[in-house]
């Protein structure tokens, strides 16, 4: 390997792009273990319903396959869930979306596979199904869970917004509706499992929580977590949709019944849009009000997320929909009701910008309405009521980290797109209108309180004399392992060629958590710093024991050396290696994320998470050109302002950033998973559109650096802030253009035409 | 599994078909492995046009420019006589699928597909293009308008394959415009689509034109009452106006996952507001 600094604060390219590239890399798809078996999913097809028989008598017989399993062969309580455990592994009674896998059929080769699951007959009895969150709450409405159609509801009550509203000069009410997102991961759901002979069970999987599948599959199955070991490599995108059980419990009860053969699930594409989890469809109410001078006074939102046939996430989804219901804003009187409800739809789960992204589409549209209310400009508007540290947020938590949308839309003010935006919006071509549009957010890094946000990190010494990091937190694109390299790299004063990292293996490293949140760089980095410190003192140490110096002062740790500093005199790693006894070579270090030390007496409903106290801000502003006889939206130019703290990568960062804003986009214009009574429309990518590199423009991506000192180096998550803001500011963008107000995504010509036509 | 015969010529060809008539026939495989893969069709074997010579290429004959059946997107993007002589079907060609399903995908493919969304349709309809048909002992042409009889059909015999596009030269028309609109840049199905050629004289006054609609009708739609509005007068924002009127009037559009009928018999019309901006 090339000699190649790693050190914090410069843009080091991707050290697994190589491998990546070159295929040398292996994702958890590339593995074939000899002798496998394939196993797959028989899925209910029917939105609601009571399952009366499941014939798989001519599966069963057909040659080549090994096994089909219903749900009377799963042990434990064959329940799957993250906080609730309320999803069967296989169901047996009950199917409550399409979705539903009812038997699992291990064959000998995906033709077979392919050929058994046909094969198999199920009876289902069709139960009257609800699709839509609040008519799924009425009375009359279908049960769908024996505890009703209720997964959460909660209350963030802050002041007296319903007086407040009397002391308004302007109000301004609308109602936002957000649909389904799909994830989109160009590596579907999938991994390989097998059964030890001693009983445990290996996997290799594609997932963002190794450390919590163990406990998962134990609870579905009736096994121990510690006979469960989950290998996680490098995984092919993931955005939230791989942070819980996707293959995991079928796998594993797969192994248990492959005599010890290796088993391999992998979802098509289709399955990965009927059985994977998606961006929660949501509807917001909302009321907000200024006073005469321009200060946000009161807000009342009424959300409703749909949570589809089982909870996943949905209620901790929802808690961060409402913590950031009032923006990144001083607003002294909030009243914010939400309900995330049980439908026949499929799963909700997590999602980068999990909950946020949703209520960022109204909060920024409503910003920019009373704005318009109050004759103000809508950037001076934002700054004047934007959050800063000593504030209290919109559910009364004391902001007493970094807080910096206030520098974000500085820097978006002074830029250039900003200042020449009115220009720009002149030199619109035939039949073409232009507008620019803002959007300021944010988004909670950490698990927020009642689930520690913890991370074990493992250095290891090795007998070559290299450093070996033991990851806990898996990559799964977003750059961390580079970050990781970084930090080791900086505090351990070492090139690539002496740094190795291991990913997320649960019997070698130590727990961290899962990779999401946008704790991740964060919580496991201040782990890691903590391990290299004491690596670096023990080798300092070690290098005075050899050079018998009196004493430890005076040591540096160079590359490939430690120097004691007075005398000149070197001790190479080299050598320092084949010296160390096993016992000696490794260093942990361990850390908690803080949390809010000042609780609100409000948010009763909600189980963990709630409240959070570390946010990232963004301020973006989008360039958009609408063309009259399509309606069709394109963005024209991006400007994307970011706030998290230092930046350990800038072109990790800017990475980051760029693929948020992309996704973002997709959201706006035109990604919906398009569904009618459970059935998903668009199951596949020649009509589940993204964009494309031509629908996303450049993006100009700038950091503005502060500086949050509990985070490694200074740094704060910032994955999904991005991802937050591109709907409301495209959605400005257009009305600023052509005076058409757009409450419900995505923003398709078809929706454009018609609205602009109705305009006078 | 399957077995794909691939012929280096077009008596290989015969001799092979003979002996497998059920096989399917197909060229860049863009439309028919997709069907394939989602289990519309499981054809028992496969023929594939691609690497017979006599199918490729384009040439000049006289008021056409004869194109090979087994022609690339790509290779028609970049072919001087077509860009020369058909500018309308580059610009169609440019927004076919994405760079991968044009180095693929063929002109003969897109016809034989028959989908009233296909790219190439309408600027064939406008260009007054037709198909010449081969068969082992026999060949026949007609026009692409005749060819094309519904979704997904045609008139190719059992046995029969298509060998060439005869296009007609559109020298005479000086505005040559293609536009899409689809849901996105790339790798998008039409939404709805409009072929137009225009001869304008000196003095801007519309001559001759072609106008030929994508994506609003079982197969491409034309309009010689747009047509006969627009001809004699200026185009002029009024002019287009109702011509547009006919245009929706002609059109019948459906509702899908990508558009609804309403949104798609109004953009019919706009599109030919377009002319202006481009005259």
């Amino acid at each position: 390997m090339k000699k190649e600094l790693l050190e914090v604060g410069y843009a080091v390219p991707r050290q697994d792009a190589r491998a990546k590239v070159t295929g040398e890399e292996k994702y958890a798809l590339d593995h074939y273990p000899e002798n496998l078996l394939w196993a797959g999913a028989k899925r209910a097809g029917v939105a609601h319903g009571r399952i009366l028989e499941i014939d798989f008598a001519a599966a069963e017989a057909l040659p080549g396959v090994f096994a089909v399993l219903t749900r009377k062969d799963v042990p434990g309580t064959n329940r799957q869930g993250i906080v609730h455990k309320d999803q069967p592994v296989l169901a047996g009674e009950r199917v409550r979306h399409r979705g539903d896998p009812v038997a699992l059929v291990l064959a000998e080769n995906r033709e077979v596979l392919a050929q058994a699951l046909s094969l198999i007959r199920v009876e289902i009895e069709p139960l009257p199904a609800v699709f839509d969150p609040e008519e799924a709450l009425k009375p009359d409405a279908p049960r769908i869970h024996e505890r009703g159609n209720l997964l959460l509801h909660a209350k963030i009550e802050k002041g007296k917004a319903e007086e407040a509203f009397s002391e308004c000069a302007v109000v301004v009410v609308e109602t936002f509706e957000a649909p389904c997102q799909e994830h989109c991961f160009l590596e579907t759901e999938n991994g390989v499992a097998w059964q030890e002979p001693d009983g445990k069970i290996v996997m290799i999987v594609s997932t963002q929580a190794p450390f919590r599948d163990r406990f998962e599959i134990a609870h579905a199955l009736g096994l121990e977590a510690g006979s469960i070991r989950i290998i996680s490599p490098y995984l092919g995108g993931a955005f939230g949709g791989k942070d819980g059980a996707t293959v995991q419990c079928l796998l594993a009860l797969a192994a248990l019944h492959a005599q010890g053969r290796p088993v391999k699930m992998w979802w098509e594409r289709e399955e990965s849009f009927a059985a994977g989890y998606k961006r929660h469809a949501a509807r917001m109410y909302y009321r907000a009000g200024a006073r005469a001078d321009g200060t946000l006074h009161a807000l009342q939102c009424r959300l409703y997320y749909d949570s589809g046939a089982y909870a996943h996430l949905g209620g901790e989804v929802l808690e961060l929909g409402m913590e950031h219901a009032g923006g990144p804003y001083r607003i002294p009187h909030t009243d914010i009701e939400g309900w995330c409800v049980y439908t026949n739809n499929p799963i909700g789960g997590a999602m980068r910008g999990f909950g946020v992204c949703q209520v960022s589409f109204a909060f920024e549209r409503v910003m920019d309405l009373l704005a318009a209310k109050l004759g103000l400009d809508p950037l001076d508007f934002r700054l004047k009521n934007a959050l800063q540290r000593g504030d209290r947020n919109c559910t009364g938590v004391t902001l007493v980290h970094s807080t910096g949308i206030v520098p974000c839309l500085e820097a978006l003010k002074r830029h250039a797109l900003w200042t020449g935006r009115e220009k720009w919006k002149l030199s619109a071509g035939p039949f073409k209108k232009r507008g620019a549009g803002l959007a300021a957010v944010f988004n909670a890094m950490g698990y927020g309180r009642g689930l520690p946000d913890s991370a074990v990190a493992k250095v290891e010494f090795t007998p070559e004399g290299r450093f070996r990091i033991y990851s806990g937190v898996p990559d799964m694109g977003q750059g961390n392992a580079t970050a990781f390299l970084q930090i080791a790299g900086e505090i351990l004063c070492q090139d690539a060629s002496r740094l190795e990292l291991i990913q997320p293996d649960t019997e070698r490293c130590l727990p961290a958590g899962s990779s999401s949140a946008g704790r991740t760089t964060y919580t496991f980095g201040n782990a890691l710093i903590r391990a290299c410190r004491e690596m670096k003192a023990k080798l300092c140490h070690r290098a005075a024991l050899v050079l018998m110096a009196d004493e430890e002062r005076g040591f540096a740790l160079l590359p490939g050396k430690v120097r004691h500093l007075p005398s000149g005199r070197d001790v190479d790693l080299d050598f320092l290696a084949r010296l160390l006894p096993e016992a000696d070579r490794s260093s942990v270090g361990q850390t908690v994320m803080p949390v809010s030390q000042d609780v609100p007496d409000t948010g009763k409903g909600f189980i963990i998470g709630f409240p959070h106290v570390f946010f990232s801000y963004a301020a973006h502003l989008a360039y958009v050109e609408i063309d009259e006889l399509t309606g069709k939206i394109e963005v024209r130019e991006y400007l994307a302002v970011t706030e998290g703290g230092r930046v350990i990568n800038p072109q990790g960062f800017e990475q980051q950033v760029h693929g948020a804003v992309a996704q973002g986009i997709g959201y706006a214009l035109m990604e919906q998973v398009a569904l009618d009574q459970g059935q998903i429309l668009n199951p596949n990518f020649a009509d589940y559109l993204l964009p494309t590199s031509l629908d996303v423009p450049d993006i100009v991506s700038v950091s503005v650096e502060t500086v949050e000192p509990t985070g490694p180096f200074g740094m704060k998550g910032i994955g999904e802030v991005g991802a937050n803001a591109p709907v409301p500011a495209i959605a400005g963008a257009v009305e600023d253009a052509i005076g058409v107000r757009l409450t419900r995504s995505p923003f398709t010509g078809g929706r454009v035409l018609s609205m602009l036509e109705e305009t006078p | 599994m399957k077995n794909v015969f691939l012929p280096h010529s077009l008596a290989d060809l015969w001799r092979h078909w003979e002996n497998e008539p059920a096989a399917a026939v197909y060229a860049g495989g863009t439309d028919l492995f997709v069907k394939m893969r989602s289990g519309a069709i499981n054809p028992p074997s496969l023929i594939c046009l691609e690497r017979i010579e006599e199918l490729k290429g384009a040439e000049e004959k006289g008021d056409f420019i004869r194109i090979g059946s087994c022609a690339t997107h790509a290779h028609l993007l970049e072919n001087s006589l077509v860009r020369k002589h058909l500018p309308v079907l580059v610009q169609a060609i440019k927004v076919l699928g994405s760079p991968a399903v044009r180095n693929m995908g063929t002109i003969g493919g897109n016809l034989c597909a028959a989908s009233p969304a296909g790219d190439t349709l309408p600027p064939l309809y406008a260009l007054d293009a037709e198909v010449e048909l081969r068969r082992q002992d026999d060949s026949r042409r007609l026009a692409v308008k005749d060819f094309l009889v519904g979704p997904g059909q045609t008139l190719i015999g059992q046995g029969e394959i298509l060998a060439a596009v005869w296009a007609r030269k559109a020298d005479g028309y000086n505005l040559h415009h293609y536009e899409k609109v689809g849901q996105r840049k790339a790798l998008a199905i039409s939404v709805v689509s409009l072929a137009s050629l225009v001869r304008l004289s000196s003095a801007g006054v519309v001559e001759n034109v072609r106008l030929a609609w994508g994506s609003v009708g079982p197969t491409i739609v034309m309009c010689p009452e747009a047509e006969k509005a627009l001809i004699g007068k200026r185009l002029t924002l009024e002019t287009l106006r109702k011509a547009a009127v006919y245009a929706r009037q002609a059109v019948s559009p459906i509702s899908d996952l990508r558009a609804d009928a309403g949104y798609r018999r109004t953009l019919a019309g706009n599109l030919l507001l377009r002319l202006l901006a481009c005259s």
